[in-house]
């Protein structure tokens, strides 16, 4: 018996752009925010936009949702031309890194009040509205409280639920989980994400953390500079990063500089030795280059261990992760860090002289 | 013992100064419950016989009411200027903001007799009768800019992502206004009302220059004290003092309830 299950439909049809963006570019003056974008928003999807503050992130955004106006290019939704549509008339909607909530309504007329602008009648409000709390896990009798009394998590959900009530085909998201502590922001990441799902709803998401991107997105995009320079799933992201800048945006990294040595084999820079590397991306050929090698992939040799390549070192710092341990190990001028899971940790010694090593299937070697 | 005798110059000092405010208006209220004609201390016979005379005197019915229109469209025309005045100060950004921040603030440096000569001139020039309405245009002059620093404060307070956020979900320009930017600016125009009113009821040197044949009650007492005293010049010094204090505790009072009722 055949059936096709909704996982296999889609990989056969890939969801088309719900939103478009072709040579979008935003000026300030003299200053370039946001600078020649082109970009597919899929339907249904989870875009996460990261990147650095300054790199033009909530500009792209607020072009997005209309409370900027690019300087060139277009912007389409559904393949309609919504460049100079003002926010009220577009089925979008922002939650604002500040949220936004209006500290002189309740809980319930906060959420409820995209629907009185619509006109929608007193009763239906409050009845859409406690709806809408059951699905962002509100309590009931919440409705009358006071929204600035409400601690940060709850506020979150009051933000999300009235944009819900806006009913909008594609959500927006400036780092509203910035200024919340760790643990709950990761219980409200997870609860996004449910949420993302249960709406099949477009979100595009901003935030300058990765770790964030990397928990919610079917897709991330990195920026830099008003540009995206590298886009595609998270595992993309992680595990082929394009450049320096995208492999140290993911995380702490050891980058080492390197040149082609007249026999034409990799020599360190700013470390002696040679160096077995995996080809650079798209088979270029380069005559200087970066290895990146992530701290989980470094490892201490052992007397009888070998690796594709070998460095010499003092470890002088260790500092505890938790599950794991980060060492930062001398080699030369150098810091290399090393992060070995706490079942593996090294005998405290005095003298604590190690062998770094790593394969080159596990680093990357990057033009820039 | 150091830290007790600063406590005690502390205390003395605050004694000092608050003796020094209140004092003088308790003295013009005694004056005014002197039987004698003149004042002198120490009161020899008290009555209330001034304040009877003071609330019968068609003449200063006419003056109290002068006051009370002049004070009441102040107020109007000076909170709807001064709050959009105080949006464009302090929440939009356009150019030729910082001049305009500057000059709006400058008439309250102004000497005011200045001012209300020069408005009198004014006015003569382009050949207008000064009567109680020219002194309303007045009173606005200078104090259309202490309502917007005040209402401004205000403006100054609020994220204007809130705005954003109405206009996103969905409002129009007028909604926003309605919905966001008017209840939350409510607190600065409440204040804005207060001071409109209190500084237009008691200004004394432009309605000197602008009111023309008319007369308000800062007028009225400064006249009287030149020539025909009678304790009936403190009797409604006093009272004019007493309906000020009044309506600011009131509205103080209103401002709280209104505060409790949004943090409930």
């Amino acid at each position: 018996m055949l059936q096709t299950t909704p996982a296999a439909s889609q990989s056969a049809e890939p969801p088309k752009p719900i939103l478009q963006l072709v040579g979008i570019r935003k000026s300030f003056g003299a200053f370039t925010a946001v600078d020649t974008i082109d970009l597919d928003v899929r339907e249904g999807e989870f875009l996460t936009i990261v990147g650095p503050s300054g790199s033009g992130k909530t500009t792209l955004l607020r072009m997005l949702a209309g409370m900027d106006t690019p300087s060139e290019g277009n912007i389409t939704l559904h393949g309609q031309l919504i460049n100079d549509v003002p926010p009220n008339k577009r089925p979008t909607c922002l939650v604002f890194q500040s949220l936004a909530l209006f500290p002189h309504k309740s809980v319930g007329e906060n959420i409820a009040f995209p629907l009185k602008v619509k006109g929608v009648d007193a009763a239906a409000r409050k009845a859409r509205a406690l709806e809408l709390m059951r699905v962002v896990r509100l309590p009931e009798n919440y409705f009358d409280k006071n929204v600035m009394k409400c601690s940060g998590g709850e506020r979150q959900r009051v933000a999300l639920a009235r944009a819900l009530a806006y009913d909008p085909e594609v959500l927006f998201f400036d780092e509203p989980l910035s200024a919340i502590d760790y643990k709950l922001k990761k219980t409200l990441e997870k609860e996004l994400k449910d949420l993302h799902r249960e709406t099949g709803k477009t979100f595009i998401y901003i935030t300058h953390s990765l770790e964030e991107a990397m928990v919610m997105s079917d897709r991330i995009g990195v920026m830099r500079a008003g540009r995206i320079v590298q886009i595609g799933t998270p595992e993309e992201i992680y595990g082929a990063p394009v450049d320096r800048f995208v492999c140290e945006f993911v995380g702490e990294v050891n980058t080492l500089k390197v040149k082609r040595g007249p026999d034409g084999a990799w020599q360190g820079v700013d470390v002696p030795g040679r160096f077995t590397l995996a080809p650079p991306r798209d088979g270029k050929t380069l005559d200087e280059a970066f290895v990146v090698v992530r701290p989980e992939f470094m490892r201490i040799l052992g007397p009888d261990e070998s690796a594709d390549n070998r460095l010499e070192g003092v470890v002088y710092n260790e500092y505890s992760l938790g599950s794991r341990i980060q060492y930062q190990v001398r080699v030369g001028a150098k810091v290399m860090l090393v992060e070995l899971s706490r079942g593996r940790a090294l005998p405290a010694s005095a003298d604590r002289k190690v062998t770094l090593g790593w394969d080159a299937a596990d680093a990357f070697t990057l033009e820039s | 013992m150091g830290h007790k005798r600063t406590n005690a110059a502390i205390w003395t000092w605050t004694l000092f100064v608050l003796v020094a405010i209140y004092l003088p208006i308790v003295c013009g209220a005694l004056a005014s419950f002197n039987k004698s004609r003149y004042f002198g201390f120490p009161i020899k016979t008290y009555s209330t016989e001034w304040w009877q005379k003071t609330l019968d005197s068609i003449e200063i019915g006419m003056i109290v009411k002068t006051s009370i229109s002049i004070a009441l469209l102040v107020t109007v025309f000076s909170v709807v200027i001064a709050t959009f005045g105080a949006l464009a100060f302090a929440r939009y950004e356009w150019k030729g903001r910082k001049l305009y921040q500057k000059l709006i603030l400058l008439p309250i440096f102004f000497p005011q007799p200045v001012l209300g000569l020069a408005m009198l001139l004014g006015f003569n020039a382009v050949g207008i009768q000064t009567s109680w309405m020219t002194a309303v245009f007045a009173h606005m002059i200078w104090i259309v800019p202490v309502v917007t620093l005040v209402i401004a404060i205000q403006v100054y307070g609020f994220d204007p992502s809130l705005e954003e956020a109405a206009y996103d979900l969905g409002c129009s320009r007028t909604q926003v206004f309605r919905e966001v930017t008017l209840p939350l600016l409510w607190p600065g125009i409440w204040s804005g009302m207060l001071f409109a009113f209190l500084l237009s009821w008691s200004n004394f040197p432009l309605s000197l220059y602008t009111t023309g044949a008319d007369s308000t009650i800062p007028e009225w007492l400064y006249a009287k004290m030149v020539a025909g005293y009678t304790p009936m010049v403190p009797a409604l010094g006093t009272m004019a003092t007493l309906g000020a204090a009044c309506l600011l505790l009131a509205g103080g009072l209103i401002g709280l309830l209104l505060r409790r009722r949004a943090a409930a």
